[in-house]
C-alpha cells in the first residue's frame, strides 16, 4: 500500500517538473546550441549554413570594442554587486529596526526599479553632464572646485553607468533582504539583548549567516542583471564617449539587429556565457566543498 | 545612553542622505514634466517650473501623437494589464511549484534541469528572439496574447524558480516532514503547508515579475501582435524618436504615468512583509 | 417530434425542382448573388510599419495616411520608435508569418538579405507606370532596383550634412558673411570662440560623428574621393594623402566642440543654436522641424549651407517602403496602391513640408516649400553633384565598423595613419 502511494507521489513530482524540463531543455539548451551553430557560420540577417569555423571568434578577439566591453563588465559588475549587496543589507536592517515609515522608505528605495530606463537614462545624463547637472549646480552655489564630469571622460564613464545601475537595482536587493529578515525568529533579538550582545554583532555574526539564502538570491539576481545590462548604457551614453562605455549585451544587440551580423552576435553571446560559467564554477565548487566539509 | 542616541541620529542622517540621493532623479523628472519646452531648452534642470502646467501630463495620457494616431499612451494600458496579470500569476505558480519540488522532493535529475535553467538566465534575450519567433509561429501563437504570456513565463522561470527555491531552503523541514507523516500528498502539502508560509517571497516575486512584464518593451513588440501592444511601446515611441522633435516634459510625464502601476503595487505590498511567519507556524 | 422526410423539406422550401425552368432560375439567382458579393471587394487595407513616431515626423506620416485614404485605401498604422528596432520587428514579423503590408527601411543595402531570401514582393508595374527611372535620383534607384526589379517605394530624401548657423550668434561674433569655403568656416569658428560662444554644436553620439566625417569627406575630399572611399572601397584611396587630410580636418573640428557634448542628443545641440549659445551645427535637414517648434524661420533666424565649394557633392539619404511577399491578391493590390500614392507629387509635397525632407520625383509645385528645401531641390537637379549616403554603398556591418573607428578617433588620440589602416581593413573585409 505504502509503495503505491510513494509511486503516485513520485509521478506527481515529475509531472510538476515537466514545464521546467521543457523550458530548460527545449528553450534554453536548444537556443544555446542553435546560437553555437550560428556562431560558426557567416550568417548576416538570417541563419545560413555557410560554415567558417572560428572566424567570428577570431574577429571578436581582435575587436577593441568587444575586449573593452568585457573589461567594462568586470569593472561595473563588481561595483554594482558589491555596493548593492552591502547597501541593500544595511538599508534593510535599518528599515527592519525602526518601526516608523517603513512603507515610505521601502518605496523611496524601490521606485527606481519601477521606472522604465528610457526616460530616467536621459535624466541621469542631464544630472551627470558637467554643463547641466550636479557639477554646474555646485559651481553656481560657489563650489568651483567640484568636478563631476565622469560621463564625458572616456576613462571614467563606466563608473557613471555603475552609479545609475546601483540606483536602479539597490531597492530590489533591499526588499529581498527585508523578506529574509522577516523570517528570522524575534526571540533571537530578545535573547541577544538579555545576553548583552551589541546590536551590530548580532547582525554580523548571527543574522547575516541566517540570510545566506537571501544573499545568494540577490547575488545571482544582480549577476544576471549586470551581464544583461543594456538599457542603462543605451539611454545614458549610447556606449560613448566613442565606445568607452561599451558593454557585451550592447555589442551583441548592435550586431544582431543594426549591423545584420547574427553570426558575430551569437559568437559574442557564447563567449559571454562561457565567461560567466568560468566565473561561477569555482564559486559553486567552493560552496559544495564547504557544505561537504561541514557535513563531515 | 547618549552614545546610543548619537548612533541613532547618525543612522537617521545616513538614511536621509541615501534617500535624498535616490530621490534626486525623481525630483528632476517631476519638475521637468511641469515645465514648458522653452523653459527646458534653457537647461536649468534643478530649477522649479515657472508655472505648474499640467499640459504635458494631459498630452502624455491622451493627445500626444505616436505615429499616425494621436491618443497618447492610454491606448496600451488595457493591453499591458491583459499581459501582466496572466504572466505574473502563471510565472509565480510555476516558480513556487518548481522551488517546492526541487527543495522538498529532490527528484532525480532535477538539479541538472535547474542548472540548465540558470545558465539560460544569463543569455541576453535578444539572442533567443529568432528561434522563439520560429517556434511560436509553428505553434500558431505568434502575435497573440497566449504567445506573449508564454514567452514571459519562459523568460521569468529561471529567476522565479531561484527565488522560491532559495526561500524554501531556509524553511524548517520539520513542518514538511510532519505533513508527510500525516499522509498528505504532493499538492496537498504544497497548498496547506508550504504556500501559507510563502507570502513574503510571493510579494517579492510579484514585484519582480509585474515590474519586468510591465516595463518590458522588446518582447511585447515582437510577440504580442499589433492588437495587444503594451503601453511601453507607446512610451518608447515618444521618448526614443530618431529624427523627430523631443518633448521632454511629455516624456517625463509619460514615464511617470507608466510607472504608476508598479509603484502602487510596491506601496500596497507592505501588508505582507509580516514578521515571523515561519516561526509562528512552528509554535502554533 | 417525427423527423420530416428530407425530400419533403426540399420540396417545401424550394418547390418542385423537377421543373427545369425553375431550377435554372434558382441557379441563376444564386450565381448572381455570389457574383455581386465578389465584386463588392473590401477597400485595400495596408498595415504600414515605420519609425516616425513623434512631432513633425508623425504629422508627415499622417499626410501620407490621408493621401492613401483619399485614394480609397485603409491605413493601419504600426509605429515603432528607433529605426533599428523598427526594422528588427519588421524582420521578426516576416519570419513569424505575420508580415505588415509595408515596412520602412532606408534606401540602402539593409533589405538585400530579405530580397535574397525571397521574402519581398516587387512593384515593377507601379515603377513602369509612374516612370521612376526618369524621375528618381540615381543613388536612390541603385538601392531600390535590384537585378532589374523594383523592391521598394522611396518616400523621403534627406541630406544629412547641411551646415546650419544661428544668425544671432553670427551677429554677436561679428561674422558678416556666410562661409563659402573650408578656411572661411574655420575662421567663423575662431570668431565664435573669441566671442565666448560654442563654435560647433555637436552631440557626441557615433552617428553624429559619422555625419561630421561625411561632411568633411564631401567638402574637403570632393566627389571623386567620396565615391572611391565609400562606394568603391579602394584601399589606395583610403591610404592616400587626400583622405589623410580629410581625417585631420575632421579631427580639427573637435577643438571647437564644447565639453558637455558626449552623449548629447541632436535636438539639444539644435537647442544651443536656437538659444543663441552656439553658432554652427552640421546635421541633416530634419532640424528644420526643431527650429519651427521654437518659432524660428529660415533666412530670418537661421541659415543653411549645402556645401562649401561650388562642386561640393550633395549627399542623398532616403527612406523607402518595402513590401513583404504575399500570395493574397488583396494584399498585393493594397501594396501597389501604396507604392503609387506615396510617390505621387501631391502626397510628397504634403509629407515633405512636415518632415523637412525633399519631395521625390518631379512635377510638383515647389512654391510652398521653404528656402532651404528649395536650395536642396536646385542642387539635386544636377546629377553630377548627387551622391549616395554611406549606407547606399556599404552593408550595415561595414558601415558600423567604420562608425566605430571614427568615433574612437574622435574621442581618443590616435595616429591618423593608424586610422587609415583600420578603415581600410574594416571596409575591405
Amino acid at each position: 500500500m505504502r509503495g503505491r502511494l510513494l509511486n503516485f507521489r513520485r509521478i506527481s513530482v515529475y509531472v510538476a517538473l515537466l514545464p521546467m524540463a521543457i523550458t530548460a531543455c527545449a528553450v534554453y539548451l536548444g537556443t544555446t546550441l542553435w546560437s553555437l551553430r550560428v556562431s560558426f557560420s557567416s550568417s548576416r540577417t538570417f541563419p545560413t549554413d555557410n560554415f567558417v569555423g572560428f572566424a567570428q571568434y577570431a574577429r571578436l578577439f581582435t575587436d577593441d570594442r568587444w575586449l573593452l566591453s568585457l573589461t567594462n563588465l568586470a569593472i561595473y559588475g563588481t561595483l554594482v554587486i558589491v555596493v548593492c549587496l552591502a547597501l541593500g543589507f544595511w538599508l534593510a536592517a535599518l528599515i527592519d529596526a525602526q518601526a516608523r515609515g517603513e512603507g515610505v522608505l521601502r518605496s523611496v528605495f524601490l521606485y527606481p526599479y519601477a521606472m522604465s530606463f528610457v526616460a530616467t537614462g536621459v535624466v541621469w545624463q542631464w544630472l551627470l553632464n558637467p554643463s547641466l547637472g550636479i557639477q554646474e549646480a555646485a559651481h553656481r552655489l560657489g563650489f568651483e572646485q567640484v568636478q563631476f564630469d565622469w560621463i564625458v571622460d572616456p576613462d571614467k564613464v563606466i563608473y557613471a553607468v555603475a552609479i545609475a545601475a546601483i540606483w536602479q537595482s539597490c531597492g530590489l536587493v533591499t526588499v529581498i533582504m527585508l523578506a529574509g529578515l522577516r523570517g528570522i525568529d524575534p526571540e533571537i533579538w530578545k535573547a541577544a539583548r538579555v545576553d548583552g550582545i551589541p546590536a551590530w554583532r548580532v547582525y554580523v555574526s548571527i543574522v547575516r549567516p541566517m540570510l545566506a539564502h537571501s544573499f545568494a538570491t540577490a547575488t545571482i539576481l544582480l549577476l544576471t542583471a549586470v551581464v544583461k545590462l543594456y538599457d542603462v548604457v543605451v539611454a545614458m551614453t549610447q556606449g560613448g564617449p566613442g565606445t568607452a562605455s561599451e558593454v557585451p549585451a550592447k555589442y551583441i544587440m548592435d550586431h544582431l539587429f543594426g549591423r545584420a551580423n547574427i553570426a558575430l552576435a551569437s559568437a559574442g553571446s557564447i563567449v559571454l556565457l562561457l565567461t560567466v560559467g568560468i566565473l561561477l564554477a569555482p564559486a559553486l565548487y567552493l560552496r559544495r566543498y564547504a557544505t561537504r566539509l561541514a557535513a563531515r | 545612553m547618549s552614545s546610543r542616541r548619537a548612533a541613532r541620529i547618525g543612522l537617521t542622517v545616513f538614511l536621509a542622505s541615501v534617500a535624498f540621493c535616490f530621490l534626486l532623479p525623481l525630483y528632476v523628472m517631476l519638475v521637468t514634466s511641469f515645465k514648458s519646452l522653452d523653459e527646458i531648452r534653457l537647461g536649468n534642470i534643478f530649477a522649479l517650473p515657472d508655472t505648474l502646467s499640467l499640459d504635458a501630463w494631459r498630452a502624455a495620457w491622451s493627445t500626444v501623437c505616436t505615429g499616425v494616431s494621436c491618443e497618447g499612451i492610454r491606448g496600451g494600458f488595457v493591453n499591458s494589464v491583459q499581459i501582466a496579470i496572466p504572466s505574473t500569476a502563471l510565472a509565480i505558480a510555476f516558480g513556487a511549484l518548481n522551488g517546492y519540488a526541487l527543495v522538498f522532493w529532490r527528484a532525480r535529475g532535477a538539479n541538472v534541469l535547474f542548472a540548465l535553467l540558470m545558465i539560460g538566465a544569463f543569455v541576453p534575450l535578444q539572442v533567443m528572439i529568432y528561434p522563439l519567433v520560429r517556434a511560436t509561429a509553428m505553434l500558431h501563437i505568434f502575435g497573440t496574447l497566449p504567445g506573449i504570456v508564454l514567452v514571459h513565463v519562459i523568460f521569468s522561470m529561471p529567476l522565479m524558480t531561484l527565488l522560491f527555491r532559495n526561500y524554501y531552503t531556509a524553511l524548517p523541514v520539520e513542518i514538511f516532514n510532519a505533513a508527510r507523516v500525516d499522509g498528505a500528498g504532493f499538492l496537498r502539502t504544497f497548498a496547506h503547508v508550504v504556500l501559507p508560509l510563502s507570502p513574503p517571497i510571493i510579494v517579492v516575486a510579484a514585484i519582480m515579475q509585474v515590474t519586468g512584464v510591465w516595463n518590458d518593451y522588446l518582447l511585447g513588440l515582437v510577440f504580442a501582435g499589433r492588437d495587444h501592444l503594451p503601453m511601453t511601446v507607446q512610451l518608447n515611441n515618444l521618448v526614443n524618436t530618431t529624427t523627430g522633435t523631443r518633448q521632454y516634459n511629455v516624456d517625463m510625464a509619460a514615464t511617470l504615468l507608466t510607472a504608476l502601476v508598479p509603484l502602487v503595487l510596491y506601496f500596497a505590498s507592505g501588508r505582507w512583509f509580516v514578521r515571523g511567519i515561519a516561526t509562528g507556524a512552528l509554535k502554533g | 417530434m417525427a423527423t420530416e422526410n428530407p425530400n419533403a423539406i426540399v420540396e417545401r422550401r424550394l418547390g418542385n425542382l423537377s421543373n427545369p425552368m425553375r431550377a435554372a432560375r434558382i441557379t441563376f439567382f444564386v450565381l448572381a448573388l455570389l457574383a455581386s458579393v465578389g465584386t463588392q471587394a473590401a477597400p485595400p487595407r495596408a498595415e504600414v510599419m515605420h519609425w516616425w513616431t513623434a512631432g513633425g515626423e508623425s504629422a508627415a506620416v499622417r499626410a501620407l495616411a490621408d493621401a492613401y485614404r483619399a485614394a480609397g485605401g485603409v491605413w493601419v498604422d504600426t509605429a515603432v520608435a528607433g529605426s533599428e528596432q523598427a526594422r528588427a520587428v519588421a524582420v521578426s514579423r516576416i519570419v513569424g508569418g505575420q508580415p505588415p503590408t509595408a515596412a520602412l527601411f532606408n534606401t540602402s543595402k539593409q533589405f538585400l538579405d530579405l530580397i535574397d531570401g525571397e521574402l519581398l514582393g516587387t512593384v515593377d508595374a507601379v515603377a513602369a507606370r509612374d516612370g521612376w527611372d526618369r524621375t528618381l535620383p540615381e543613388p536612390i534607384l541603385a538601392t531600390i532596383r535590384v537585378r532589374g526589379h523594383y523592391y521598394a517605394a522611396p518616400v523621403s530624401i534627406h541630406m544629412p550634412t547641411w551646415i546650419w548657423y544661428s544668425k544671432a550668434a553670427f551677429r554677436k561674433a561679428g561674422v558678416t558673411s556666410e562661409p563659402a569655403t573650408i578656411p572661411e568656416l574655420f575662421a567663423a569658428f575662431d570668431r565664435l570662440k573669441a566671442a565666448g560662444l560654442i563654435p560647433l554644436a555637436h552631440g557626441g553620439q557615433p552617428w553624429q560623428e559619422n555625419i561630421l566625417f561625411r561632411a568633411m569627406l564631401a567638402n574637403v575630399g570632393g566627389r571623386d574621393l567620396y565615391l572611391k572611399v565609400l562606394r568603391d572601397r579602394d584601399p589606395r584611396a583610403i591610404q592616400s594623402e587626400a583622405f589623410k587630410n580629410v581625417l585631420l580636418t575632421f579631427k580639427r573640428l573637435k577643438a571647437y566642440v564644447d565639453v558637455g557634448a558626449p552623449g548629447r542628443n541632436w535636438n539639444d545641440a539644435t537647442a544651443l543654436l536656437i538659444t543663441g549659445k552656439a553658432g554652427v551645427q552640421i546635421m541633416g535637414d530634419w532640424v528644420k522641424a526643431e527650429f519651427a517648434v521654437a518659432r524660428q524661420l529660415p533666412e530670418r533666424d537661421y541659415g543653411c549651407i549645402a556645401g562649401l565649394s561650388p562642386q561640393a557633392p550633395y549627399i542623398v539619404q532616403g527612406d523607402a517602403f518595402v513590401f513583404p511577399k504575399s500570395s493574397n491578391r488583396d494584399v498585393v493590390a493594397a501594396q501597389q496602391l501604396l507604392a503609387h500614392v506615396v510617390t505621387s507629387p501631391a502626397a510628397q509635397v504634403a509629407f515633405s513640408k512636415q518632415k523637412g525632407s525633399i519631395p521625390i520625383g518631379k512635377g510638383f509645385d515647389s512654391a510652398t516649400l521653404d528656402a532651404c528645401t528649395r536650395k536642396g531641390l536646385a542642387l539635386m537637379a544636377d546629377p553630377t553633384r548627387v551622391v549616395g549616403n554611406d549606407e547606399n554603398y556599404l552593408i550595415p556591418d561595414q558601415n558600423g565598423a567604420l562608425s566605430d573607428i571614427l568615433t574612437t578617433y574622435w574621442n581618443r588620440t590616435l595616429a591618423v595613419e593608424a586610422v587609415q589602416k583600420l578603415i581600410a581593413v574594416a571596409l575591405t573585409r
